[in-house]
């Protein structure tokens, strides 16, 4: 048994993970829709404390990012690394307790921000006890994960395991900075920081949350499986290292754009200014490289859905990562800041770049795992243009709704009064938000059909059992 | 102080970025080719 265990790459638990990413994805999706059925008719939270829009939204934000995201990041980074080091997984058994108890703790951390538990800060409204429970689990990730490279067979160390090392380390050190807080109560703690302090803190965590687990931990998937798919070497592979290095420095500056015309130093405004326009760069390097790469290849899209999604959402990515900097000018941001423009930059972000790049990893990975074909090729290509035309919509919507708040807000009559009341203008969004929902409606539906086409696929199949390659070059084999 | 800073910064960052710059574009073509293929030489057949 043991014997067996080393031969064998771990692929139960990346099986596992993705069963559970796709859950949450669905369960995290419907709060959305929900939550965007209630901008339009409050009274669907039926007086509910729990239904409310100020519960329900940390639900969605959190389901995705910590239940659909991370999951996938886990999965992902696991199939990897073992793969790029030509060795199956380091402590498989803990790998296996990252995997269940991951889901627990955002299980329970979901129903505690139901309960109405919360330390007030975005993406990091979990309180102290389910902080710790994420910390040692994330310690637990790297364990596995870094082991794995230390035990490596070859001795280069993949792009890709440079983008989820990046991510693991940087976001064990962003949750403990920024969670570190005075616990008066099971489901009540105070932050360390007051004021502007805390302000700062927070969206340095916020942003680079967003950076290194949102964008790096889902290129580190990209830099794997675009070649993979293609059957191509990544186009520049000092392009990819490069860009890696250059956005970790560069990204982790420009947390304070969140914060312009706020109460912190000005200076800090246009130094995260700066540093979000530097970023442009190596976002787009990573953009540019996978698009050679598909380009140079001679695997045709139209028949497979894993690629076309993947190279959907290098577009989606690009656009994401142009219109950031774009908003974090601070005479755009003087318009898009509060509104719904932010809220469409996000999703075209959440939707488009890492939704898409991870069901075009999924349509890849699950019929290899299963070692069959995929259930239905027709509803994977149903699902790519609900998904496309869900997102196009979403972001429309939002941009539309955005706009014109800033631009009323802005609004003053000849003796400096305001054109029109806060009022005036929500009341006036009800179109924009009725989009909104339709394309909420038209994604979400594209996920289940993905979710049921991939249940279907792996159904009754055990997780194929695959072993590393015995014919190792001698210039790789480490000394 | 606020331009010390803000210029101390971007050298800093320049500095790293010609420092993992130079270390990586040492390395020879044929590393660079073999690191490149990784992904596509990382499995048996499958069972």
């Amino acid at each position: 048994m043991k014997e067996e265990s080393q031969q064998f790459y771990h692929d139960e638990v990346v099986t596992r993970l993705v069963q559970f990413s796709l859950i949450w994805a669905i369960v995290a999706m419907f709060v959305g829709v929900y939550l965007s059925a209630e901008l339009l008719w409050p009274e669907l939270d039926f007086g509910q404390f729990w239904l409310s829009f100020g519960r329900l939204r940390p639900l969605h934000t959190n389901g995705i990012i910590f239940g659909f995201g991370v999951s996938a990041l886990m999965a992902t980074a696991f199939y990897t690394v073992q793969r790029t080091s030509h060795i199956p997984l380091f402590m498989p058994k803990l790998a296996w307790f990252c995997c269940y108890a991951w889901q627990i703790v955002v299980l329970l951390g979901g129903l505690s921000l139901l309960a109405g538990w919360t330390s007030t800060k975005e993406y990091a409204e979990l309180e102290w006890p389910f902080d710790i429970a994420i910390t040692i689990l994330w310690v637990c990730f790297g364990v596995v994960f870094f082991g794995t490279i230390a035990r490596r067979k070859i001795e280069t160390i993949y792009i890709s395991n440079w983008f989820f090392g990046g991510l693991i380390i940087v976001i064990a050190m962003l949750h403990i900075v920024n969670n570190l807080a005075i616990p008066v109560s099971i489901d009540k703690s105070y932050s360390l920081y007051a004021g502007a302090q805390d302000a700062v803190v927070q969206w340095w965590y916020g942003h680079n949350a967003v950076g290194f687990l949102l964008t790096g931990g889902f290129l580190g998937m990209m830099y794997y499986f675009l070649p993979k798919m293609s059957n191509q070497p990544i186009w520049s592979y000092r392009l990819s290292v490069v860009s890696f290095w250059a956005f970790t420095y560069s990204y982790i500056w420009a947390g304070p754009h969140h914060l312009h015309f706020n109460s912190i130093p000005e200076w800090v405004q246009s130094l995260a200014m700066v540093m979000s326009l530097i970023l442009l760069a190596p976002s787009w390097a990573s953009m540019i490289n996978g698009i050679m790469t598909v380009s140079k290849s001679s695997v045709k899209l139209h028949n497979n859905p894993a690629l076309k999604f993947i190279v959907l959402s290098l577009a989606f990515y690009g656009l994401a990562t142009f219109e950031g900097p774009m908003m974090s000018i601070k005479s755009v941001n003087v318009v898009s800041h509060f509104t719904d423009w932010t809220v469409g930059h996000v999703h075209s972000g959440a939707l488009g770049w890492n939704a898409m790049i991870t069901y075009g990893v999924f349509y890849y990975l699950v019929p290899r795992l299963a070692g069959r074909e995929l259930y239905s090729l027709r509803l994977a290509n149903i699902h790519f243009w609900l998904a496309l035309s869900g997102t196009i919509l979403y972001i429309l919507a939002m941009w539309a709704a955005g706009v014109s708040q800033g631009l009323l807000w802005m609004s003053i009559d000849e003796l400096g009064q305001l054109n029109y009341t806060f009022n005036d203008i929500m009341a006036s969004m009800k179109p924009y938000y009725g989009l909104r929902l339709i394309a909420g409606l038209v994604f979400l539906s594209g996920t289940i059909l993905m979710s049921f086409n991939l249940f279907m696929t792996i159904k009754g199949k055990k997780t194929v059992k695959v072993k590393p390659p015995t014919i190792v070059k001698a210039s790789e084999v480490a000394a | 102080m606020t331009y010390f800073i803000f210029i101390g910064d971007m050298l800093v960052m320049l500095f790293m970025i010609v420092l993992v710059a130079w270390v990586f574009f040492k390395s020879s073509d044929e590393t660079i080719d073999e690191a490149g293929k990784i992904p596509l030489e990382d499995e048996q057949d499958h069972g």
